[in-house]
């Protein structure tokens, strides 16, 4: 007769191969529960069963039969688990698998605007004029001869005032559309009338009988007025340096020519060297290596001398304040950097162009 | 203006490089725009402002150069023999208007007609002047050199030799020399005969008596003209000639003797003919020199740095100026008779600074003021700005002045310019939308692109006093997609509701409290029934809506636009109020939805309204979440889904609560006409 042990281990040999079998065919968690339910079940599991008839064995065999069956138990459950955890895995693999998109599809960008290439460089322009202390102050599109053109030195009649052929207004005495921001010299100047120290900057649009490509009959400018007691043309140059540094990059150098404007003496037109060619002369630049940026000049005693006269006092005494002005056009800056050679791009409103540009 | 190295050279014996010259010249405010040929053949291209009449000619340009670089200034040689009866025995002067002709010098010459020598003609046609005959070559040569315009007539066709310079006579005929017969005007000053005009003063001489093969003795007039009579003749009849872009601009009162000498002298020294003696100088009356102090320290004070006194003064007088001693601690200057533009002390700086050299001059900046800030209206300018970027739309900018045509839609009042450059840009914008963002939409439809969302910032005018009232404005547009077509989603089309949620995203973003819509009064380009009028409070902002059928076939638009039109003026002034912090709620929201049928000719705001009448205090919220109308809800009838939110600040709700306000919410919706279909 046998050992009664070797009979058992016979039996767990078994019991192992059919469990693996029967785990092998399970495909779902029912079939696993069905698999434990045939091995481990309370009530007719085959491992219980066996785990039951050891009552009869002497205390030695049932100990080591025990622990053959519970190793047994054991493996079972641990082999139920890992197939268990293996098709969770498998089905959400499935799963995911199933989700997939196709991600190289046109993203869905949200709508985006944008500010005008004008706008762009204004901002820009107030910014940096702001740093250095100055106050943008703004002023009307339409305004008189007085504040247009007189009391900048420029009387009725003056050659100067070809310059800039103007817009006038149908059926109004003097009103006309304004052909520089210098007015905002005048009206500020005329609605500050206290210690006479002003630091402004005047952006705005300007009209000009003019219509080329070169030439827009509207367009904007900015402005600037400095006054105070011991401004100089120094500081005028020093001035403009410094913000057409900060506009374009300090390593464009900078040129002061004498030049002519009714309302400023000494008169100095400014250059800037070329950010085409780098100076060294080019189709944009004429080939002088130099771009005319701007117009400047110490303000004429007989600005200060017309805005007294209007304010019926002494307040802008040309003997005790100086001041200089510049003015600059802000299409001719949005043209150089971004190398627009039509001014009328501006004003068509056409999106392949305005969409061209970082906003 | 050209002027040839080599004549240049005749009166100041420059020897730098001509590109050297050019630059020096340019920064001395003597532009020179390009430089042609090569050693002495060059000729530089001067670019002079207005102001410096004196160097619209080749010997003002050489006194420039002898200050530029401390050479000395060769004069003009303009001396002559005189020979046979006197100039004044032959012809006579009358100056009639001396309001046009301050002085009139002439003198009769005995020519030899014919062509001028090469070195004339050549130096002509270099500076781009067409040679003629010796004579008149000899007048524009001598315009040229030293900038004084002169006229040649013939003094055989001149009757009874005598000349009256008067203003001309209403009707009055000339056939001047370019053969056009003009019609002159009382403000067109004339050189007359004892009864027709012979010449345009300052402009242009006459066809009558001309100088020609048969002349054998020439009655030459130089002259110096009212600034004004000229600048206002040339503009009377627009024609601008060398002379009268001179003359214009003040020519030289000193130049007519010197330039009727300088020419004898040529004539001469050509041997083209020989001058009768005696000048005839009408109203050559000397005049007062004109004075101009200058103090070194003022100097100083405008330029920001010290140039010695003795170089300001070698400076000046190198240009002209004569000292005249001192008065106190200024030294007192002759201006010279060339220098009209030079009256006062601060001109005198100017020309310190242009031959000091502006590059000399040390930058400075000046005192520090700190740094400025945008003011409150113009950070909410930007606010409004960067809102509409945002909502997805595109800065344009169009014209102040628009086509009244184009305009007529909006019925505001317009303002007309007097002198547009076309019609259509005849009158200034009343609205930005109505033509300019119409436009802009036009423009895109016409390049192939359909989606166009845009937006403007500027101003309207209107007719006003003194000045046409200005009025800021934003000026949306949309029209199109909204949403473009995406793979996953089809295109939604713009429609009013997109214009609104723009706006109220604006108002959101400035803080002005819900704006409202009121249906009536609309503008007649709007589709009356897809468009509201814009309230803040009581205070009207403008409107939003499509635009009418009519107008976008008018204007031949393929999908719908919709549009809105706000004045920014009063909503950029209003004050932002700070926020006020409210407490986080600390429980749970409930929400409830309420399947609404109602009249659809009711407005959904009504419901809403009454609703939150209905409601009570717990009610915190109400939106219109769906709106459906076709069957089975029957026709008139509209549902709409509406969600309810509700929160107590200090506990938790109980649910009889709420139950208690959504039944209030339907018996007031009932007894207002809607059904209620499921809570
Ligand atoms: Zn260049």
């Amino acid at each position: 007769m046998s050992d009664p042990l070797d009979a058992l281990q016979a039996k767990v040999r078994a019991l192992r191969e059919e469990f693996e079998r029967a785990l092998g065919e399970a495909r779902d968690p029912q079939g696993f529960q069905a698999v434990k339910d045939r091995f481990l079940g309370r009530k007719s599991g085959a491992v219980t069963g066996l785990l039951r008839s050891l009552a009869g064995l002497a205390e030695d065999a049932r100990r080591d039969a025990g622990r053959e069956l519970n190793a047994l138990k054991q493996d079972i459950e641990a082999r139920l688990d890992g197939a268990r955890e293996a098709l969770t895995a498998r089905s959400r693999d499935e799963r995911l698998a199933h989700e997939r998109v196709d991600v190289t599809l046109p993203g869905r960008p949200p709508v985006l605007g944008r500010r005008h290439p004008l706008t762009v460089v204004r901002e820009e322009l107030e910014e940096i004029f702001l740093s250095m202390g100055y106050e943008v102050y703004d002023g009307a599109e339409t305004d008189d001869d007085y504040h247009c053109f007189e009391a900048l030195n420029m009387p009725p009649d003056h050659p100067a005032r070809d310059m800039q052929d103007t817009f006038y207004v149908a059926g109004h005495s003097g009103a006309l559309l304004r052909t520089h921001t210098s007015t905002g010299q005048i009206r500020y100047m005329l609605s500050n009338p206290h210690p006479p120290v002003v630091r402004i900057i005047c952006p705005g649009k300007v009209f000009r009988r003019d219509d080329d490509i070169t030439h827009s009959p509207m367009f904007q400018q900015v402005e600037a007025l400095v006054v105070g007691p011991g401004i100089t043309l120094g500081d005028l140059k020093g001035s403009i340096e410094a913000f057409l540094h900060a506009l374009f990059g300090p390593q464009y150098p900078v040129r002061f020519r004498s030049s002519f404007f009714p309302y400023t003496e000494p008169s100095v037109e400014v250059d800037l060297g070329c950010i085409v060619c780098g100076g060294k002369g080019c189709r944009v630049c004429k080939g002088t290596g130099w771009l005319e940026i701007m117009g400047s000049g110490m303000v004429h005693p007989a600005v200060f001398e017309a805005v007294n006269a209007r304010l019926g006092r002494m307040v802008y005494d040309p003997e005790e304040v100086t001041g200089f002005a510049f003015g600059l056009g802000i299409e001719r800056v949005a043209m150089m950097k971004h190398g627009i050679d039509d001014i009328r791009l501006f004003y068509g409103s056409d999106l392949r162009f305005l969409e061209q540009f970082p906003a | 203006m050209k002027v040839l190295l080599s004549w240049l050279r005749e009166f100041v014996d420059v020897r730098v490089e001509t590109a050297r010259l050019a630059e020096d010249l340019t920064l001395a405010g003597l532009a020179v725009d390009a430089v042609e040929g090569r050693g002495e053949d060059a000729v530089l291209d001067l670019d002079v402002t207005t102001n410096r009449v004196d160097c619209m000619n080749v010997h003002g340009v050489a006194r420039e150069v002898s200050v530029l670089y401390g050479l000395p200034l060769k004069p003009l040689e303009a001396s002559f023999a005189e020979s046979g009866a006197a100039s004044a025995d032959t012809l006579e002067v009358l100056i009639e208007a001396p309001d046009l002709c301050p002085r009139f010098c002439a003198r009769v010459l005995d020519v030899r007609l014919g062509p001028s020598p090469s070195w004339i003609r050549d130096r002509l046609e270099v500076v781009g002047v067409r040679p003629i005959n010796n004579v008149v070559d000899l007048t524009n040569y001598v315009m040229i050199e030293m900038g004084h315009p002169s006229h040649a007539f013939d003094l055989a066709r001149i009757p009874e030799g005598k000349l009256r310079v008067r203003w001309g006579r209403e009707g009055e005929r000339l056939t001047t020399l370019d053969g056009v017969a003009r019609t002159l005007a009382p403000r067109v000053g004339v050189v007359a005969g004892m009864h027709e005009a012979l010449a345009l003063a300052g402009i242009m001489g006459g066809a009558s008596s001309e100088v020609s093969e048969t002349t054998r003795t020439v009655a030459l007039e130089a002259a110096y003209w009212e600034p004004l009579a000229i600048r206002r003749a040339a503009k009377t009849l627009s024609l601008r000639t060398e002379a009268s872009h001179r003359f214009e601009r003040g020519a030289d009162p000193e130049g007519p003797p010197v330039a009727t000498a300088r020419i004898a002298h040529l004539l001469q020294k050509i041997g083209a003919g020989t001058s009768r003696p005696g000048l005839i100088d009408s109203g050559g009356a000397r005049r007062a020199p004109r004075t101009a102090q200058l103090r070194t320290s003022r100097v100083t004070l405008v330029l920001g740095t010290k140039v010695p006194e003795a170089r300001g003064r070698e400076i000046l007088t190198g240009l002209g100026f004569r000292t005249r001693g001192r008065e106190a601690d200024a030294e007192v200057y002759e201006v010279p008779t060339w220098r009209g533009d030079v009256s006062r002390e601060v001109d005198l700086v100017e020309e310190v600074a242009r031959h000091h050299g502006l590059a000399s001059i040390p930058s400075t900046v000046p005192p520090s003021r700190g740094v400025e800030g945008l003011r409150p209206w113009q950070v909410r300018e930007r606010a409004v700005r960067e809102t509409m970027v945002a909502a997805g739309l595109t800065e344009v900018a169009s014209y102040s002045f628009v086509s009244e045509a184009e305009a007529a839609a909006d019925p505001a009042p317009r303002v007309a310019l007097r002198n547009p450059l076309s019609a259509d840009q005849g009158v200034l914008r009343s609205s930005l939308v109505i033509p300019g963002l119409l436009g802009a939409l036009r423009t895109n439809l016409r390049y192939g692109r359909r989606d166009v969302g845009i937006f403007e910032i500027g101003r309207v005018f209107g007719p006003g006093e003194p000045l046409p009232r200005e009025e800021r404005r934003l000026g949306i547009l949309l029209s199109g997609a909204a949403m473009p077509a995406h793979w996953s989603q089809k295109a939604r089309a713009a429609d009013v509701f997109d214009v609104k949620g723009i706006l109220d995203a604006l108002a959101a973003r400035l803080g002005l409290g819900a704006l409202r819509v009121a249906p009536e009064g609309l503008p007649p380009f709007v589709h009356p029934g897809k468009s509201a009028r814009i309230l803040r409070g009581s205070e009207a902002l403008g409107w939003l809506g499509a635009l009418h059928p009519d107008l976008a076939s008018a204007w031949e638009l393929r999908d719908e636009a919709v549009a809105a039109e706000i004045a920014l003026d009063g909503i950029l002034a209003a004050p932002a109020s700070p926020a006020r912090f409210r407490p986080l709620p600390r429980f749970p929201e409930v929400s409830r939805d309420l399947s609404i049928v109602c009249d659809a000719a009711s407005p959904a705001a009504d419901v809403e309204s009454r609703i939150h009448a209905a409601g009570g205090d717990l009610l915190r919220g109400v939106r219109v979440t769906d709106r459906y109308e076709g069957p089975p809800v029957p026709a008139g009838r509209v549902s709409l889904t509406v969600a309810l939110r509700y929160h107590h600040p200090e506990r938790t709700l109980a649910g009889e609560e709420v139950e208690e306000s959504v039944d209030r919410v339907v018996r007031a919706l009932r007894a207002a006409g809607a059904e209620i279909r499921g809570e």
